[in-house]
């Protein structure tokens, strides 16, 4: 609450808030990831769950998704942005409490979701599994939070809106959209509901929501952090300005169409599925524009990448994400999709995304922010950023690479046909096969999850030698030009 | 009308803006001004004063 008091008479930006999520990427990315080896180590041996309803594979997977996307994920999202746009803007966070609102609302929606999710409580719904009282929580949550961006925006003292704010803005306004048109139930009590839509309709909205949120969520609001961390942390303007806008507008252009190639060979009409499939392959442009466009940034720097390992971690996100949307258009071919779909190729690309792209890029971001909310000059140990990137880089590896031969072997297993006709193999024959690719998994993830203890850890000791710090808004801000001299 | 018409008709001005924020983009006149926008993050910098002053 003394965001209210202070938020027009001080000069100094909001830092409590974007400490608070901060450490609750930490925490929740922690949580998250334990939950994914959990249900990792289900997937490999069936009986470690001993029956207990409450640790099912089906009720825990959605607990992981949840927890990594929204709750790790959106946290990361959540303070970048409050960070980013104050910095960018020159005023403090607009919105008084509001601002306090959209933290311990994030997080009651988490807590919720933690509570419900094992307990079986969903609508069934891939990413949107959440009841609708909770569904009702999150867009109060998320319309204050776009509030409290958008104000800040309209009272910034720069005349120009930088590129970082208008991914953040874009991945804002889009989620808002998705969230509610996708979350439009009726309800017939407090725990169930039914969805407004049916049939291949409601297939296509909950697509259409589903990839805008990769789309939206995990890729625009990460790119606003791209944005501002890579510049700063080498200390270098992005490789091109007039890059970042069309970047920004080509993905805005496109994304939208993409969410079909989730519904390849379905009920859903032949035309639209080729749609979903010609922009899912335009997507490469706008994806690989901006990717150059972060890596390029370090042109004339690259001895950097040598000795800092925050710019590592900011640095070899691109190059995940590169992968990852070089990946997603060939999947989302029609032939292609025929042997990928409903393999665990699927979930090595979904995982080279989370794992390599938006995992690395907030991990590096929030290293940047706490030393600079703790009045630190760098992390307690940059020895164990070195150790974390390093394990969790080589646990991505582990995971996709795992993935894809254990995806295309049970894709070509399940259309493989003697010459009569029949299915040469039954599907427990494609499980049993994949046994050792799901070790494989299990313990690059494992790595990954060891790693995000050694940041709580690194966190927590930089904290313990830290104290709160508030940066002073300066004074009357200088026109572009006059600054350039300075 | 046809609404298959009307889709082409949207499909053809959105390319038509795209194509023109391709052009505002890269424009010679605007040049100067974006590099400075480019140089933002930087400008924030200079002017921070009276950095790190515990509260709470």
């Amino acid at each position: 609450m003394s965001n209210t008091t202070k938020s027009t008479t001080t000069g100094f930006y909001n830092y409590r808030v974007v400490r608070q999520f901060s450490i609750a990427t930490v925490i929740w990315g922690l949580i998250g990831m334990l939950v994914g080896v959990l249900i990792a180590a289900e997937l490999t041996w069936p009986d470690i769950s001993m029956d207990i309803p409450w640790l099912s594979y089906g009720r825990l997977r959605p607990l992981h998704t949840n927890a990594v996307i929204f709750a790790f994920g959106g946290s990361a999202l959540f303070a970048t942005s409050y960070y980013v746009v104050q910095r960018t803007c020159g005023v403090r966070l607009f919105g008084g409490a509001l601002v306090g609102f959209t933290f311990w609302g994030w997080q009651l929606v988490i807590v919720a979701a933690a509570i419900t999710l094992p307990l079986g409580m969903t609508q069934g719904k891939e990413y949107a599994e959440l009841i609708w009282p909770i569904d009702l929580l999150i867009a109060a949550v998320w319309i204050a939070y776009a509030v409290v961006f958008f104000g800040t925006i309209v009272k910034r003292r720069t005349p120009h809106i930088y590129v970082a704010n208008w991914f953040y803005g874009g991945f804002i306004l889009t989620v808002a959209v998705l969230h509610i048109v996708n979350s439009a139930v009726i309800p017939v009590s407090l725990t169930q509901s039914y969805p407004v839509y049916s049939g291949v309709q409601d297939a296509m909205v909950q697509w259409w929501y589903g990839h805008n949120a990769v789309g939206f969520f995990l890729t625009a609001g990460f790119l606003g952090m791209m944005y501002y961390f890579i510049p700063k942390q080498a200390q270098r303007p992005i490789y091109s300005y007039r890059l970042s806008i069309v970047h920004f507008w080509a993905l805005i252009f496109t994304y939208m169409w993409a969410g079909p190639h989730h519904l390849h060979y379905t009920a859903l009409p032949d035309w639209a599925q080729s749609l979903g499939m010609v922009f899912s392959l335009i997507l490469l442009a706008p994806s690989w524009g901006g990717m150059i466009n972060g890596v390029m940034t370090l042109s004339g720097a690259w001895h950097k990448l040598r000795t800092d390992p925050i710019l590592k971690f900011l640095i070899v996100s691109l190059s995940f994400y590169g992968m990852s949307t070089f990946e997603g258009p060939m999947m989302s071919i029609k032939t292609v999709n025929a042997l990928s779909h409903y393999t665990d190729w699927t979930i090595g690309h979904v995982h080279s995304g989370a794992l390599g792209w938006v995992g690395l890029i907030s991990m590096g971001s929030i290293y940047y922010l706490l030393p600079r909310l703790y009045g630190r000059e760098q992390m307690y140990s940059m020895k164990l950023i070195e150790v974390h990137f390093w394990m969790a880089t080589i646990g991505i590896v582990l995971y996709i690479a795992s993935m894809w031969i254990a995806g295309v072997m049970q894709g070509l297993m399940w259309r493989a046909t003697n010459a009569d006709g029949t299915l040469t193999y039954a599907f427990i024959e494609s499980i049993k096969a994949t046994f050792p690719y799901y070790v494989i998994r299990l313990t690059g993830g494992a790595l990954y999850t060891v790693g995000m203890i050694i940041m709580t850890y690194n966190m927590l000791m930089t904290i313990r030698q830290g104290q709160t710090t508030e940066a002073a808004i300066p004074g009357p801000v200088t026109t572009p030009a006059s600054a350039a001299t300075a | 009308m046809d609404i298959n018409t009307l889709r082409i008709i949207l499909l053809v001005l959105c390319f038509g803006a795209f194509i023109g924020i391709v052009w505002w983009a890269y424009g010679g006149k605007r040049k100067q001004r974006f590099e400075e926008a480019g140089r933002l993050p930087f400008n924030e910098h200079k002017l921070t004063t009276g950095n790190h002053q515990p509260k709470d």
